[in-house]
C-alpha cells in the first residue's frame, strides 16, 4: 500500500510538471521515441539481411478462398502459420501468426465491415524452392512463395510489384515464459512447458546480440518497461512483431495518419519513424512524426504507373519506418542518372513493427488511385453520409459561459448576418464534468436554449467525454461500476485515472454490452435537457490520462481477456461508434448522427467527423491543416477539418481571416477557441474584417450542394472528398508533393492564402489541354501550368475545372436548413471539347431515408454539342424536392441566337444575356424542377 | 362615420392590392415601383420588363427588383409590422420559415404559421418606451443634482486643495527654518563638546557657546557649523572639503564616554541638537503625508469625471453584485475586485480611462492591470454604463478569460436626447 501511495504521488507529480511546463510548445520529453519504447528498440536493432524464417513448403494447404504454409524460424525453431487470401476487388491479404500461440494473440475486431469476400488462387507451379501462385488471369498477377529465406513477392507479367520480407526483417517474438534465473521462483512453476518451449527462447535479436546467453536472452524491457514514472509490468513478456515491404519504382508514400507533417511521407533513416499511437499530445509540433490523437494504419504508394495500398490490421503501439534509395539525391542527380542511365530503379522500402498481436496485412493493388480507395472502402466501409447541417459552418468555443452567452452569440450572427449552423459547447457545460449533465446555474433550463436554437433552424453539439468521474452521487457512473462495465487495473480493481473530472474511471468500450448501454444513455428520457437538436463531440478518446504513461492509460490496464496494449488504438474508436449508435437509437433508426471525434482509427470514417485536435494560432498550423486532412481523406476519412483560427493563443487578424478562407473550403469547418483566448466571433474585429469573414462563410454555404454531393459519393464510393492533385492527375509528377493546395471532388482546386502579408499565391493548374476557370471572376487559364495569382485580403483563389458542372444555392440564408427549399444554380464550365458534365443529388438531408427507402434525386448533368441536359441515375427512386434551377451559368460558350428549354416534349425560349467580354453565358430562369429531366438547347 | 368605415376599407383595400402587386416596399419607395411597361433598377444599372419586379429572379444588382422575394443576396424586404415599428430585413430571411416580421409578412410562402405580434410588441414597446421616458426624466432630474452636487463636491476638494497646498507652504517655511535649528544646534553641540575637551585658553569658546544657547536666536551665522556638515539634505551645499564622513569617527570618540558630558553647558547643547533632529523629522514626517495627500488629491481631480463631473459622486462609492459563486466589487475611478465564498480577492483591475467609442466615451469605463492570469494578460474590466434612477450594479460577465464586463445602472449616464431614434410607428 505504501509503495502504491507512492506511486500514486509520483504520478500526481508527474502529472502537474506536465501542467507547469507550459510554454508554447510540446514537451517532447513527455512522449517516448522508438529508443525508450522497448520493442521499437528491439525490433529496430534487427538490420536487413538475410531472414531467419523458412517456409515449409510441405506444409502448403490449398482451399478456395486460401492457402495456408507453416513458416520456421531457423534460430529458435518457433512455427509461424501464414495464411494468404486472394480478396475481391484485386487485394491480396497476408497474414502470420504464430502456429501454436501459447495463449490467443489478439486480431482486431469490429473494424472490417464483413469478412472480405474471396477470390480463388490456383497453384501455376510448384518446386523446392516455392510456390507460385495465380492472383487471376485477368491481370497475370502472381504471388511467389520463395522458401529459403522466406519472402513474397506480387508480380504482374514481369514486373515485381511489391516484396515481402525481401530486406529479411520479418519478426515475430512469440509468446513465452519468463526463464528466470534470478531467485525468484517461477510462480507457475511449468517445467513441462518449459521443455516444449526450451529451444524457442532465444529471441530472434540473437544475430544482433553479440554475446548473447544461449540459455535465455532477456533483452532490457522485455518483461517490465518504466518510462519516467510509469512502470509497464508486461506480463506476457515480449509479443511484438514486425514486417518490411519493398516497394520498386514508387518514390511517393502517402497516409498514416494522423502526423502534423508533410503530405508526401518522408524518409525516416536516421530519425524515429512515423508512430501510430493515439495520444493526446498538448501543443504539438509540426513536421515530425510524432504520435498524435489519432491512427490509421495506412499507407498508400503512388508512381506515375500505378498506385497501391497496405492496410496493416493492428491496433497495438505501431512505428513506421521508411526508406528510399532516391532519398536524398537531387533532381540533378536523378536527372544525370536517367542520363547515364546507371540509375537503379527507384524504391521505397516500409517497414512496420508493432507491440503486440498478429501480422495481418491487406495489400491493396490498385492499380488506380480511385481503385485503391474503392479497396479500402470494401474493408472498412465508407464516410458516413453527414447530415447536411454538418457541412455548414460550426461555431465553438471553449466556452460558451452560459445560456444568455448561447443567445448573444446566436443573436450576433443574426445582427451580421453570417450564417452559421451549429453552436458547441465545451466541457464547462456540464455540472462538474460529469458528462450528460448540465450546470444548473449556467445552464439550468438546457431545453429552453435548445429551443431557442431551433426556432432559428439550428443546431447544438454538447461535449461527452468517455472519461467518467468517480462520484457515487452520479447516475453514470454508479451505472457503469454496477454493471462492471470499467476498465480494469492490472490488479483487476477499476482502473481510475486522473482526467478533467479529477479522479475517472473509463468505460470499457470493446465490449459490446457496455456500447450498447452507453448508447442507450442518448434516449431523450435519459439524457436529461436533451433534445431532437442537440448533437455530441467525444474529445479525449485517445484516452487521455492526465496521469498516466505518455498521458494515456497504462499499457497493462485490462479489457476484459486483453490487456490495453493490444486496443489502445481502437478505444477512441468504439467511443465514437458507440456514440453514433445512440443519436441513431435515439430518434428510432431514422437520423443520421452527427458525432465529432478526436481519436480515430481505419474504419472511424464510418462513425462521423474527426478533427485535427489542439492547434494553434500560428501561420504554420493553418498550412499544416491542409496535408493533415489531405492525409486522412487518403485513408477513408473524408470529414476533416482544423480549429479555424487556431485552439491556443489568439490569431491575428489577418490569420484568423485567412483560416476562415481555407476553413470554408475543407470538409469539417468549425471556428474552435481555447478558453484562455480572448473573444473571437467574426465581428470582434472591425466592420472590414467581419464582411471578410461573412463572405468566406457565405461561399461556403453556396457551394453545400456540391459538397454533399461530394459526400454522398464519397459514402458510395469511398473515393476522398479533399484530394492531393496527384489523385486525379497521377501521371503528373509535380502534383506528387503538393500540399499547399488541393481538390474538392475532382472539379474544384483550391489554393488558399496562407502566408502572412501574401501579395500574391502561384497555384498550379493541372492537366495538359486542359483549362481551369476562377470561380469568382470566371476568367479561363490554360492547364499544366503555374500561375501566380495576386492576391488581396478578400482572395481565396479557387478554379472551377473545365469540363465540369457545379450545383450552387447562391440565396444564402441564415443556416443550411432555411436554404432547402432554394433554387439550384448551375455551373457549366466548358472544357476546350465544348463538354461538360456533372451531376446534382438532392435528399432530404437528414435522415436515412436516402439509403433505406431510395428517396433522393440524382441527376447526370452532361453539356455536348450546345445541348445541356438533366438524366435521372436513379429510376426508382423516390423524391420530390420543391427546388427549381433559377439559372445556368455556361462558361466558355459563344453567344447562341436562341436557347430552348425542352421538358416532356414541350419546348419553351429561354431568356439569356451573353456577356462577351469573359464568355459568359447566363439563363435568366429556366425554372425546371431539380428532380425533372430536361434538355437546354443552345441555338 | 360610414363614410369612415369607407374610407378606412378604400385604404385597406389599397393597401393590399399594393402589397399584393409590390410586396416588401415601404410607402416612400412605393414610387419607384409605379406600374408600368418597365421596371428601372433603383441604381439606374438596367431596364426590366416590369412583370420581373418580385418574380422570384434577381435582375438588378441592387435587388430592387425583388424586394418581396430571397431572390436577390443584397435586397432588403419592408415589414410593414402595423401596430409596432416597421423595418427592414434581410431579403434572405424571406420565406425561410422563421418569422422575423411581427405581422409574419415574411413568411407569405413558408411552412411556418407566424403569429402577428405586432400589436403586443407595440403596446409592449409603448410601455418600455414610457418606462424609459420616465425613468430618464426621473434620471435626468437626479442627474442635475449629482451635477450640482459634483460642482460642490469639486469645489470643496479644489478648497481642499488650496489648504492643503497652503499648509504645505507654512510647513515648507517651518521646515526650513528647523533644519537652519537643526544644524545650528548640531554646531552648538560640536562647539561645546571641543570647549569640554579643551579647557585651557577655550573659556572665549565656552561662553560663546552659553551665549549663543538660546536657539531662537536667528541673527547666527552659519558659516561655521556649515563645515561641520548636516546629513539632512536640502540645505545649502556642502563644500568639497568639508565631507561629513570623515568627521564621523571624531564625532563618536566625542560622543562615546567623553567626561564633557557631565558639563552643564554640553548637555544643554546636546539635549538642545536631540530635540531639534526630532523637531525637524517629526515636520518632515508630516510634509510628506501632505505631499502624498496633495499628489492623491490633484490625480483624482486630474480625473475626468464626465463633462459636467456627473459621475464624480462616484468617487469613494463602492458597488457590489455577486454571480454564481463569487462576489464583484467596483469601486469607480479606483478598481474592481472579486471575492470568491472561499475568501480570497482578486483585482480585476484598476482604473484606466474611459473607453467608449467616440460618439459615447463616457459610455464604458476601463479597468486594466488587475492581477496577471495563469499563460493569459492580466486582468481587465470594462464597465458599461446605462442610465437609470439609481446607481447599482446590474450584472457582471467574463466573456473570455480574464477578461470582465459589468453594467453600472446610474442617473448620471441619463442623456437628454431621445432613448431611441425610431419612434414608434405611427402610420395610421
Amino acid at each position: 500500500m505504501a509503495a502504491f501511495i507512492q506511486r500514486m504521488g509520483l504520478l500526481v507529480l508527474a502529472c502537474v510538471s506536465l501542467f507547469v511546463s507550459g510554454s508554447l510548445a510540446v514537451d517532447k520529453g513527455n512522449f517516448k521515441t522508438c529508443d525508450q519504447s522497448a520493442f521499437c528498440k528491439r525490433q529496430r536493432a534487427l538490420k536487413a539481411g538475410q531472414s531467419p524464417y523458412r517456409a515449409l513448403l510441405d506444409t502448403l494447404e490449398l482451399s478456395d478462398s486460401r492457402v495456408t504454409l507453416q513458416l520456421i524460424n531457423d534460430n529458435n525453431k518457433v512455427r509461424l502459420l501464414l495464411e494468404l487470401y486472394r480478396l475481391q476487388g484485386n487485394m491480396t491479404r497476408v497474414k502470420i501468426n504464430e502456429l501454436k500461440p501459447l495463449r490467443p494473440r489478439f486480431e482486431v475486431p469490429d473494424v472490417l465491415v464483413s469478412d472480405p469476400p474471396t477470390e480463388p488462387m490456383s497453384l501455376v507451379s510448384q518446386d523446392d524452392n516455392g510456390v507460385v501462385l495465380s492472383l487471376g488471369a485477368e491481370r497475370q498477377q502472381r504471388l511467389i512463395v520463395s522458401a529459403r529465406p522466406f519472402r513474397l513477392d506480387i508480380v504482374e507479367g514481369p514486373e515485381v510489384l511489391m516484396s515481402l520480407n525481401s530486406r529479411g526483417l520479418l519478426a515475430f517474438e512469440h509468446l513465452r515464459m519468463r526463464m528466470r534465473k534470478d531467485t525468484q521462483a517461477n510462480p507457475e512453476g511449468e517445467e513441462a512447458k518449459e521443455d516444449a518451449d526450451g529451444a524457442e527462447q532465444q529471441v530472434e535479436e540473437k544475430e544482433t546480440v553479440e554475446d548473447g546467453d544461449k540459455e535465455e536472452e532477456e533483452i532490457d524491457g522485455m518483461w517490465e518497461e518504466t518510462f519516467k514514472s510509469h512502470t509497464d509490468s508486461k506480463p506476457n513478456g515480449p509479443t511484438s512483431i514486425s514486417l518490411d515491404f519493398s516497394l520498386p519504382g514508387v518514390e511517393h508514400v502517402y497516409g498514416i495518419p494522423e502526423h502534423a507533417d508533410s503530405l508526401k511521407l518522408k524518409t525516416t533513416d536516421g530519425g524515429d519513424p512515423y508512430r501510430l499511437y493515439n495520444l493526446d499530445v498538448f501543443q504539438y509540433e509540426l513536421y515530425n512524426p510524432m504520435a498524435l490523437y489519432g491512427a490509421v494504419p495506412v499507407m498508400l504508394a503512388h508512381s506515375a504507373e500505378r498506385t497501391m495500398g497496405l492496410f496493416w490490421l493492428n491496433a497495438a503501439e505501431t512505428w513506421v519506418d521508411i526508406s528510399s534509395n532516391t532519398a536524398g539525391k537531387t533532381v540533378f542527380g536523378k536527372m544525370l542518372d536517367y542520363v547515364q542511365g546507371a540509375s537503379e530503379t527507384p524504391q521505397t522500402d516500409v517497414r512496420w513493427i508493432s507491440e503486440s498481436g498478429i501480422i495481418d496485412v491487406f495489400i491493396m493493388l490498385g492499380p488506380t488511385p480511385a481503385d485503391v480507395f474503392a479497396q479500402y472502402a470494401s474493408l472498412t466501409g465508407t464516410q458516413a453520409m453527414p447530415p447536411i447541417a454538418a457541412l455548414a459552418y460550426h461555431q465553438c468555443r471553449w466556452n460558451y459561459n452560459d445560456q444568455d452567452d448561447v443567445k448573444a452569440v446566436d443573436r450576433g450572427f443574426d445582427e451580421h448576418d453570417i450564417p452559421y449552423d451549429f453552436i458547441w459547447l465545451d466541457i464547462e457545460h456540464t455540472d462538474g464534468k460529469r458528462y450528460f449533465t448540465w450546470d444548473s446555474h449556467k445552464f439550468p433550463t438546457p431545453q429552453d436554449m435548445l429551443q431557442g436554437i431551433m426556432d432559428k433552424r439550428r443546431k447544438m453539439v454538447a461535449i461527452v467525454d468517455p472519461h467518467i468521474k468517480v462520484d457515487s452521487s452520479y447516475k453514470i457512473h454508479n451505472e457503469i461500476r454496477a454493471q462492471n462495465f470499467y476498465i480494469k487495473n492490472k490488479d483487476d480493481g477499476d482502473y481510475e485515472g486522473w482526467c478533467w473530472p479529477g479522479s475517472a474511471g473509463y468505460p470499457d468500450f470493446t465490449k459490446l454490452q457496455m456500447r450498447d448501454w452507453w448508447a442507450s444513455m442518448f434516449a431523450y428520457d435519459q439524457y436529461e435537457g436533451s433534445k431532437e437538436n442537440l448533437y455530441v463531440w467525444n474529445d479525449m478518446n485517445e484516452p487521455s490520462v492526465f496521469n498516466g504513461p505518455e498521458v494515456t492509460m497504462h499499457k497493462d490496464a485490462k479489457h476484459g481477456d486483453w490487456e490495453h496494449r493490444d486496443v489502445h488504438n481502437l478505444y477512441g474508436f468504439y467511443v465514437q461508434m458507440a456514440t453514433a449508435e445512440g443519436l441513431i437509437r435515439r430518434s428510432g433508426g431514422v437520423e443520421r448522427p452527427f458525432v465529432l471525434t478526436r481519436a480515430f482509427f481505419a474504419g472511424s470514417q464510418r462513425y462521423g467527423a474527426v478533427w485535427t485536435g489542439d492547434n494553434a494560432a500560428e501561420w504554420d498550423h493553418l498550412k499544416v491543416s491542409i496535408p493533415m486532412c489531405l492525409s486522412l481523406g487518403l485513408v477513408g476519412i473524408s470529414l476533416c477539418g482544423a480549429d479555424v483560427g487556431g485552439f491556443f493563443k489568439a490569431p491575428s487578424t489577418e490569420l484568423l481571416v485567412r483560416w476562415y478562407q481555407t476553413g470554408a473550403y475543407q470538409p469539417f469547418f468549425r471556428a474552435h477557441a481555447h478558453l484562455d483566448t480572448p473573444r473571437r466571433e467574426p465581428w470582434l474585429f472591425g466592420p472590414e474584417n467581419t464582411a471578410l469573414i461573412r463572405e468566406a462563410v457565405r461561399q461556403r454555404y453556396a457551394l453545400l450542394p456540391y459538397w454533399y454531393q461530394q459526400f454522398y459519393q464519397a459514402y458510395r464510393t469511398g473515393q476522398p472528398v479533399m484530394r492531393p492533385l496527384w489523385v486525379e492527375y497521377p501521371k503528373d509528377m509535380a502534383t506528387f508533393t503538393m500540399d499547399d493546395q488541393f481538390l474538392i471532388g475532382k472539379d474544384l482546386l483550391v489554393h488558399p492564402v496562407t502566408e502572412e502579408g501574401a501579395r500574391g499565391v502561384t497555384a498550379y493548374l493541372p492537366g495538359h489541354g486542359e483549362v481551369w476557370y476562377d470561380a469568382h471572376t470566371f476568367q479561363k487559364h490554360n492547364g499544366a501550368q503555374s500561375l501566380y495569382i495576386p492576391v488581396t485580403m478578400s482572395s481565396i483563389p479557387v478554379f472551377q475545372r473545365g469540363g465540369s458542372i457545379i450545383p450552387k444555392k447562391v440565396r444564402v440564408r441564415r443556416s443550411s436548413s432555411c436554404m432547402e427549399t432554394d433554387p439550384y444554380t448551375l455551373y457549366v464550365a466548358l472544357n476546350p471539347q465544348r463538354t461538360a458534365e456533372g451531376e446534382l443529388y438532392v435528399d432530404d438531408g437528414h435522415t436515412f431515408s436516402f439509403d433505406s427507402k431510395k428517396e433522393f434525386i440524382h441527376q447526370s448533368l452532361t453539356f455536348a454539342k450546345n445541348v445541356l441536359s438533366s438524366r435521372s441515375l436513379c429510376h426508382d427512386c423516390r423524391f420530390s424536392s420543391p427546388s427549381w434551377v433559377e439559372k445556368v451559368i455556361i462558361l466558355g460558350t459563344s453567344n447562341p441566337k436562341g436557347v430552348n428549354l425542352k421538358i416532356d416534349g414541350k419546348v419553351t425560349p429561354l431568356e439569356f444575356d451573353f456577356d462577351a467580354s469573359m464568355s459568359v453565358l447566363t439563363l435568366r430562369k429556366p425554372g425546371m424542377s431539380a428532380g425533372a429531366d430536361w434538355t437546354v438547347e443552345l441555338l | 362615420m360610414h363614410f369612415h368605415i369607407a374610407v378606412a376599407v378604400i385604404i385597406w383595400a389599397a393597401l393590399f392590392v399594393e402589397s399584393r402587386k409590390i410586396r416588401g416596399i415601404s410607402i416612400s419607395y412605393k414610387r419607384f415601383y409605379k406600374e408600368r411597361k418597365s421596371f428601372l433598377c433603383i441604381d439606374g444599372s438596367k431596364l426590366i420588363p416590369f412583370e420581373q419586379v418580385n418574380d422570384d429572379y434577381c435582375d438588378c444588382a441592387d435587388g430592387s427588383d425583388e424586394p418581396g422575394t430571397a431572390a436577390c443576396p443584397s435586397g432588403r424586404f419592408y415589414c410593414t409590422n402595423l401596430g409596432f415599428r416597421p423595418h427592414y430585413i434581410q431579403s434572405s430571411r424571406v420565406n425561410d420559415g422563421i418569422c422575423d416580421c411581427c405581422d409574419g409578412s415574411d413568411e407569405y410562402s413558408s411552412p411556418a404559421l407566424c403569429q402577428k405580434t405586432c400589436r403586443n410588441l407595440g403596446q409592449q414597446e409603448r410601455a418600455e418606451l414610457e418606462e424609459r421616458m420616465r425613468m430618464l426624466s426621473e434620471g435626468l432630474l437626479m442627474k442635475r443634482q449629482l451635477v450640482e452636487e459634483g460642482a460642490d463636491v469639486w469645489r470643496e476638494k479644489q478648497a481642499e486643495l488650496t489648504d492643503l497646498q497652503k499648509v504645505a507652504e507654512d510647513l515648507q517655511v517651518r521646515l526650513e527654518y528647523l533644519r537652519r535649528r537643526k544644524s545650528d544646534a548640531g554646531a552648538q553641540k560640536e562647539k561645546a563638546l571641543t570647549a569640554a575637551q579643551h579647557p585651557t585658553g577655550q573659556e572665549g569658546l565656552r561662553s560663546q557657546i552659553r551665549a549663543e544657547l538660546p536657539l531662537d536666536d536667528h541673527g547666527q551665522s552659519l558659516q561655521d557649523t556649515d563645515r561641520l556638515g548636516d546629513k539632512d539634505e536640502g540645505v545649502e551645499p556642502r563644500t568639497d572639503s568639508a565631507a561629513p564622513r570623515e568627521e564621523s569617527p571624531n564625532e563618536a570618540e566625542v560622543r562615546g564616554g567623553d567626561p564633557s558630558e557631565d558639563d552643564p553647558d554640553v548637555k544643554a547643547a546636546v539635549e538642545a541638537a536631540e530635540s531639534a533632529v526630532s523637531d525637524l523629522n517629526k515636520a518632515e514626517e508630516a510634509h510628506q503625508r501632505l505631499q502624498m495627500e496633495i499628489r492623491e488629491l490633484e490625480e483624482r481631480l486630474a480625473i475626468d469625471y464626465g463633462p459636467e463631473r456627473e459621475f464624480l459622486f462616484l468617487l469613494g462609492r463602492c458597488f457590489q453584485i455577486t454571480a454564481y459563486e463569487y462576489s464583484y466589487t467596483l469601486c469607480p475611478f479606483n478598481q474592481v475586485t472579486q471575492k470568491s465564498q472561499m475568501g480570497t480577492e482578486v483585482l480585476l483591475g484598476k482604473w484606466d480611462a474611459w473607453d467608449g467609442p467616440p460618439e459615447d466615451l463616457y459610455g464604458v469605463m476601463k479597468y486594466d492591470r488587475g492581477e496577471p492570469c495563469w499563460q493569459g494578460p492580466t486582468r481587465s474590466t470594462h464597465v458599461q454604463l446605462v442610465c437609470g434612477t439609481d446607481s447599482t450594479l446590474r450584472w457582471v460577465k467574463e466573456p473570455s478569460k480574464c477578461h470582465y464586463a459589468m453594467e453600472l445602472q446610474t442617473p448620471a449616464a441619463c442623456q437628454p436626447q431621445q432613448p431611441s431614434r425610431r419612434g414608434v410607428h405611427n402610420e395610421l
